[in-house]
């Protein structure tokens, strides 16, 4: 990401290309930018109420939306005219969203347990970063983070940005089980791993939160556009707050 | 409760439908039989929606015995299908007794074959389809992304009499073979890849390897040169054609993730992508450019054909 505050004040050129019979994608430069989420959440909105007659899916990720659309209903050259008059009248309001206290209602606050039972991977970040297990979790719950993609499984939401000094290259071996629930950091990313999968980020810690959820309403507690800040607890109020979400003591 | 029991489970046997539609944005992927044209000449057969649950039978070993009798249609891949013993040809549908076995062994062509019932197979939908996708633990016999197995029950309507007998005219069979040529559209970062690269594309023959499944089709060959640079995650459509650092191409299927960061030639045609599913491991693939109006109009004239 280009730190520089010009970077913020423009929102980058929306090129279009084709991505198979029947999507097409919208990309908005090629860097991760902290205003493109929300904005992207905003157009994807918008092209799903105006464009309903052709458009049947909006697929938002760090600075792209794909577009699943009809083809028998609307000629690309048209479909890439109304979607370009949409993005711009969505407004770029590009005052760095940390700093603006009317969008601190939508911050979600996710407690997580940076606890070594649940953190297996504590050590190996210390060890990597020269940084106590103390000022890890303090570096991973100090910024507030950005939902710029829901992806990999569902409910998987990516997290930016972890801060530099943190900032460390996925595992060389990916495990083959990772429990539910547990948090990962990789390069500028941390995410919550919603459900047992196979994995190669370092585990940082474990929420006991429900990430995906088939049966309810919303199906994941975040969405792109969504801000979120992790705050430590300790391993038995882990446990107390996993049965409540869960119905069953964590694994 | 009416339908199927299953005696043996087989190598993948898994429900599908038309898929998840509208929740990709959640990282939920669509699913969907791999080989949609042979799914939806299932349904066809019988005079179901083309949204109804078939079964997708991958390289054999699946048996059930009836519980009721019905209409069924086989159709797909040759999996040397035998009813109480005797040999069937597929691309028909028939009459199914209570008791009969039907019984799929290993294939003879193909490596799919689709087994539709009169209203489809009525399993518990999860967020609007049947669709079984492992990945997501979502869809299946029991709601959280199974392959069918031995014991399982597959509820379906019990019909009071006998349905209309039907077969396929030979010219609207679907060819099915072990060398295949893949249109591409390009598309996504094809200016990221040189015109070496491209020549090397048209020109050169991949195997399609045993490591594929329905999220990806892996093909080896010559390795691809990759483009230098670190790319975003992005949406990935259907078909797409991503190039890993290994320079071996992946093609995206109905169980791939909703997103992915390698970098992408374009994607295939889907009516190609059918003929793909029903490669084994170890098929010839080769790639042919298409655009991007031709391989709409050749996606018109197959949806209109199946009122989709």
């Amino acid at each position: 990401m280009k730190d520089g505050p010009e970077a913020l004040l423009e929102r980058p050129e929306l090129t279009f290309t084709a991505a198979g019979v029947d999507a097409l994608l919208m990309q908005f430069g090629r860097t991760m930018n902290p205003c493109l989420p929300d904005f992207l959440a905003q157009l994807r909105e918008t092209i799903l109420s105006d464009l309903s007659s052709v458009v049947l899916e909006v697929v938002p990720a760090y600075t792209t939306l794909l577009v699943y659309y009809e083809p028998r209903l609307v000629r690309i050259f048209d479909l890439e005219q109304a979607l370009t008059q949409l993005s711009d009248a969505t407004p770029w309001a590009c005052t760095p969203w940390s700093g603006d206290p009317e969008k601190n209602e939508s911050l979600i606050q996710v407690p997580v347990c940076y606890d070594r039972r649940v953190a297996p991977d504590l050590q190996a970040i210390s060890e990597a970063t020269g940084m106590s297990e103390d000022d890890i979790i303090k570096c991973h719950t100090d910024p507030i983070y950005q939902v710029y993609a829901l992806g990999f499984a569902p409910g998987f939401a990516y997290l930016g940005e972890v801060p530099k000094p943190l900032q460390i290259p996925r595992l060389a071996e990916p495990r083959t089980h990772v429990p539910a629930g547990s948090v990962g950091i990789a390069g500028a990313q941390t995410a919550v791993y919603p459900d047992d999968s196979p994995g190669g980020w370092h585990l940082i810690g474990r929420s006991p939160f429900r990430w995906f959820d088939p049966q309810s309403t919303p199906m994941t507690p975040v969405q792109v556009g969504d801000r979120i800040r992790f705050y430590g607890i300790e391993y038995d109020e882990f446990e107390a707050l996993w049965s409540k979400h869960h119905g069953e003591k964590p694994e | 409760m009416t339908g199927f029991r299953v005696l043996k489970g087989g190598i993948l046997t898994l429900i599908q439908d038309i898929g998840r539609l509208g929740y990709q944005h959640l990282g939920v992927s669509r699913g969907g039989p791999l080989d949609a044209q042979s799914a939806y000449w299932a349904n066809r057969l019988l005079d179901n929606e083309p949204s109804a649950a078939v079964l997708e039978i991958t390289a054999g070993g699946f048996e059930v015995e009836a519980q009721s009798q019905t209409m069924v249609a086989v159709t797909g891949g040759d999996l040397n299908l035998t009813i109480n013993g005797e040999p069937q040809a597929p691309w028909r549908s028939f009459w199914v007794r209570q008791g009969d076995r039907l019984k799929f062994g290993t294939p003879r062509y193909g490596f799919r074959a689709y087994l539709a019932v009169s209203g489809g197979f009525q399993t518990e939908p999860v967020l609007g389809s049947r669709a079984t996708v492992a990945r997501d633990k979502l869809g299946g016999v029991n709601g959280h992304g199974e392959a069918v197995r031995e014991g399982d029950y597959l509820p379906c309507k019990h019909l009071t009499s006998e349905g209309i007998a039907r077969q396929i005219p030979q010219r609207y069979l679907p060819q099915i073979s072990q060398q295949i040529t893949l249109h591409l559209i390009p598309g996504y970062q094809q200016h990221e890849f040189s015109k070496g690269t491209w020549q090397q594309l048209w020109n050169q023959e991949f195997k399609l390897d045993h490591q594929s499944n329905r999220q990806g089709a892996r093909l080896q060959g010559k390795a691809l040169p990759v483009p230098a640079g670190e790319f975003l995650s992005e949406g990935v459509s259907y078909g797409a054609v991503q190039v890993p650092p290994n320079g071996q191409p992946i093609i995206m299927l109905d169980d791939r993730q909703s997103l992915g960061g390698y970098p992408k030639l374009g994607n295939i045609l889907p009516l190609d992508g059918f003929k793909l599913a029903q490669c084994a491991p170890g098929a010839v693939i080769r790639f042919q450019p298409i655009h991007l109006a031709a391989a709409q109009q050749q996606m018109r004239r197959y949806l209109r054909f199946f009122g989709l």
